[in-house]
């Protein structure tokens, strides 16, 4: 995460979306029958075991009396055996279908947890990591601007050449963070087509922002070796197409 | 007297125990319905020694109890060698509500009994009166979701430091530690024992400690509680019948009460403690966060009855008292009292 979003969203460990969960040793024989079970297992941080599904299975009875109940409850919503299962958590007003409230959804893919996000959250999360990386590159770019009252204002990028240096360095890790190939093509793409659109006015153009932030990784997995909840990283660093990239020292 | 045979008109005979003979009866000068249990006189044996003690100790104790949790004794009467008690008619019992699988125990309905519970044992126990038989089978409830400690065959005043009392009380499942070990002083802490196994029991809907004997009995706690020692419990091993039992690993309550709340698992954690001067009293249950917290008790009126009650509340046919029943042939469990 950008270290600009972890002050306006919550932290990692309170926001949902940036968690995934799993358990080794249920993987190999997830099916349909038993997705609920792995779903309820006490470690999943999505599960809240106040459920009305606990109090059933708690007390003994019918699992049909889910429907006489009223509040929270999970139903399996969707099955794509033997890879993909949905369950959404829901509030039940009453036994008639039309009587209940989706609350979330959460996606079981290849045996891991993950909260399916909301619109809002995508388009914030998105909209957010676009504005920070156009923040940094105008404070890089501010940065090499000069002002001498003689000659005006001026560029001046060959004092700061140590600077430069660092910056490639730092420019290295960023590079081992795998964005997916296919995330990178896509942004790739898109930022393409806006170029085609909106040319670049040539010269005096700056040296595109480093990107200044290395993912947090915060590992708060206090659990066995093989029940993992781990926070999602979201890799949303993108580098404009190489060809684009102005070289000017 | 004569009047007072005649103010109370039989409805129907509700059961028979080893002690007394239950109706249903409608007291005319109110028009209420009200359970009348007549007090057998038993063998010539007994006789001699006069009323049957049982009902000598309701009638002592309840006379000067009034509480809406406690179930009302609302006249005594006596005619030839009989005597006859007359109480608050009630539909139903939790032991019955419990076991009846088509009514779902939510977090609201049990907050809801457990609070009536707990208000009515306070005022006991700030009246300095134990009552040794709480179980499931003596917390009976009407049709409107109210709930009243019932049978005080086996209450007793408590307070007096000299005084030895029996620890032969409580019927065994619900029966605390300190008892199993044969403890002759205690306190209330007793009632609060039996008042965590009657929450356990709401929650799984079958008995948390269904011990086959004593021993078994304690063995089972044990299995979830893990041994006590002289540091948790100091004075337990100068308990009469105290002995050793083969070590146990402690299972935490959130892996037996898997749908409970955290607010809830610290009210058991409260009740359920090995060491009697640990446990926590009525009035201190009463304050912890699980009774303020959300979801608010279930409303009386609201709370789910039998399907046998439901058709009577319906038809308005007449329904059964069990309680009654049990609490007069001496319920279903031991339950004597040795002196």
């Amino acid at each position: 995460m950008m270290p600009g979003r972890l002050g306006l969203t919550p932290s990692i460990s309170d926001n949902p979306l940036g968690l995934s969960w799993h358990d080794s040793t249920w993987i190999p024989i997830l099916n349909t029958s038993n997705v609920m079970d792995y779903f309820s297992d006490r470690s999943n941080p999505f599960f809240d075991r106040t459920c009305n599904n606990e109090i059933v299975k708690m007390q003994r009875l019918n699992p049909d009396q889910l429907q006489n109940m009223t509040g929270l409850e999970y139903v399996l919503l969707h099955v794509q055996e033997p890879i993909l299962y949905v369950i959404r958590k829901q509030h039940r007003h009453g036994p008639q279908p039309n009587q209940i409230t989706a609350l979330a959804d959460y996606y079981i893919i290849a045996g891991i947890v993950y909260q399916a996000p909301d619109l809002a959250s995508v388009l914030n999360s998105r909209l957010l990591s676009a504005v920070h990386h156009m923040q940094s590159s105008f404070e890089e770019a501010s940065s090499f601007s000069r002002y001498h009252p003689s000659k005006g204002y001026f560029w001046d990028f060959k004092s700061q050449r140590n600077g430069n240096d660092k910056v490639k360095v730092k420019e290295e890790k960023p590079k081992e963070e795998a964005s997916s190939l296919f995330q990178r093509k896509r942004v790739d793409m898109l930022l393409g087509e806006l170029m085609k659109k909106f040319p670049l006015p040539i010269p005096p153009q700056p040296k595109p922002a480093p990107a200044v932030a290395t993912p947090k990784q915060e590992n708060e997995n206090g659990n066995n070796e093989n029940k993992d909840v781990k926070p999602e990283v979201k890799q949303e660093k993108i580098k404009p197409p190489p060809d684009k990239k102005p070289r000017l020292n | 007297m004569d009047n007072k045979l005649r103010r109370y008109e039989k409805i129907e005979f509700l059961g028979e125990g080893q002690f007394a003979t239950v109706f249903k009866a409608r007291d005319i000068e109110t028009d209420n319905i009200v359970a009348v249990k007549k007090i057998k006189i038993g063998s010539r044996q007994e006789a001699q020694d006069g009323i049957n003690r049982t009902a000598l100790r309701e009638i002592k104790l309840l006379q000067e109890l009034h509480h809406e949790n406690l179930i009302g004794l609302l006249d005594a009467f006596g005619h030839m060698s009989n005597v006859s008690l007359v109480f608050d008619f009630m539909d139903t019992d939790l032991e019955i509500i419990i076991k009846e699988n088509t009514i779902i125990l939510t977090t609201a309905n049990i907050k809801s009994y457990l609070l009536q519970t707990l208000q009515g044992l306070e005022y006991l126990h700030l009246n300095w009166i134990l009552h040794r038989d709480l179980k499931p089978n003596n917390l009976l409830v009407n049709s409107d979701g109210i709930l009243k400690i019932g049978d005080f065959g086996l209450a007793k005043l408590y307070g007096s430091p000299s005084r030895l009392m029996t620890h032969q009380v409580v019927t065994r499942w619900y029966r605390a530690p300190e008892l199993l070990f044969g403890a002759k002083q205690y306190g209330t802490c007793i009632d609060m024992w039996a008042v965590g196994c009657i929450l356990g029991e709401l929650l799984l809907r079958v008995p948390l400690f269904p011990g086959e004997s004593d021993l078994d009995q304690l063995t089972k706690i044990f299995g979830v509680f893990g041994n006590p020692t002289e540091e948790i419990w100091p004075g337990l091993k100068t308990l009469v019948d105290y002995i050793e039992f083969k070590p146990f690993t402690p299972i935490p309550l959130k892996n037996i009460f898997t749908a409970a709340g955290d607010d809830l698992l610290d009210l058991l954690e409260a009740l359920l403690v090995l060491n009697p001067n640990k446990r926590k009293t009525c009035t201190q249950c009463l304050q912890m966060p699980f009774f303020s917290n959300k979801p608010a008790p279930t409303l009386g009126t609201k709370l789910p009855l039998p399907k046998s009650i439901q058709k009577t509340r319906e038809a308005e046919r007449p329904s059964l008292k069990r309680k009654l029943l049990d609490g007069v042939d001496g319920g279903s469990l031991s339950k004597r009292l040795f002196f």
